[in-house]
């Protein structure tokens, strides 16, 4: 009866609320910048809020699928300007729960940062200690290569 | 013979030279391209006994691309016919010893590694073959307003802390 009362519980969460990340049970918080500022023998660390700047070149999502299913592009590991929203700072991929993309796109997502970092096309995108030129890599991985997205298994 | 029918004739049996830029091509899908217009094959007077073909100048030899981790598992073999004389030379340690390899059978193809051609033979060409495959555009070659105006397909959480 328990499992039950849970289960039905859920499913009406998911009803009322159809976009995952929208449920929160913390009060709204603001998109964080985090600073640091040194003052003599003080460290002081505080949470800017800005804005994200991407709200007026938002698509529409409208409907159930994911952002990307809804948008049926065709995406590809030369797309660095798409591939690009969907990475930290530092070139690695954002969760499911952040970029709330479907499990399968996710998958597919990640495969194709993956391609457009091995062909050396988001250089600027890396750790800091990394090359930021793909001409400066060791042996093999200097040379130009491109990769077969009908190779991605899902 | 008449005028017009001369310059025809001189048309129809002159080598063309031909420029083809090789930066991310793939090396034997290009060779598959160029092989019609080394052999003549693409003239209607194409004939095995027929030597008709034109001359192709390859530019950015250098920065030809292979799928995937090709330039690392193919292997070129060679055996010198002594005990223990034989090498395997990956693709990419081929290819850093000379870019610009070819038969010796193939004297009409010209390859350079970058766009440093003679003016004696660049002066010739009359016509340009099309790439295979598009260039892709690396991120940083693109403006900042150009990545920051890009339609976006998914907004960050509000509670998202920035990295």
């Amino acid at each position: 009866m328990n499992s039950f009362f849970k289960l039905n519980l859920r499913t009406i969460i998911k009803a009322t609320f159809p976009v995952k990340r929208t449920l929160s049970l913390f009060p709204k918080l603001q998109l964080k910048e985090i600073h640091e500022v040194k003052e003599e023998n003080t460290l002081i660390i505080k949470g800017v809020n800005v804005p994200s700047g991407r709200e007026p070149f938002l698509l529409s999502n409208k409907g159930e699928l994911c952002p990307v299913c809804n948008s049926g592009l065709d995406i590809k590991h030369t797309d660095v300007l798409i591939l690009s929203q969907f990475v930290r700072s530092d070139g690695c991929m954002l969760p499911r729960r952040i970029t709330g993309l479907c499990r399968r796109q996710q998958k597919r997502m990640s495969s194709l940062v993956t391609m457009a970092h091995k062909a050396g096309l988001m250089p600027n995108l890396k750790p800091p200690s990394s090359h930021n030129d793909p001409k400066k890599r060791s042996g093999w991985k200097k040379y130009n290569k491109y990769f077969d997205e009908s190779t991605i298994r899902f | 013979m008449a005028a017009l029918k001369r310059v025809q004739q001189w048309a129809t049996f002159a080598r063309i030279w031909h420029v083809f830029d090789a930066s991310w091509q793939n090396p034997f899908e290009s060779a598959e391209l160029l092989k019609k217009y080394l052999m003549g094959l693409h003239k209607p007077i194409y004939h095995p006994m027929n030597d008709c073909g034109d001359h192709v100048i390859v530019i950015n030899s250098l920065d030809i691309a292979l799928p995937g981790d090709e330039w690392k598992k193919r292997v070129y073999f060679h055996h010198t016919g002594y005990p223990g004389g034989a090498t395997w030379t990956l693709a990419w340690d081929l290819h850093k010893k000379d870019p610009t390899l070819r038969r010796y059978t193939m004297e009409r193809l010209h390859i350079f590694p970058d766009l440093n051609v003679p003016q004696s033979l660049m002066k010739n060409v009359s016509n340009q073959i099309r790439q295979i495959r598009p260039v892709p555009k690396r991120l940083d070659a693109y403006s900042e307003k150009e990545v920051k105006e890009f339609p976006k397909i998914i907004d960050l959480p509000k509670d998202y802390i920035l990295r």
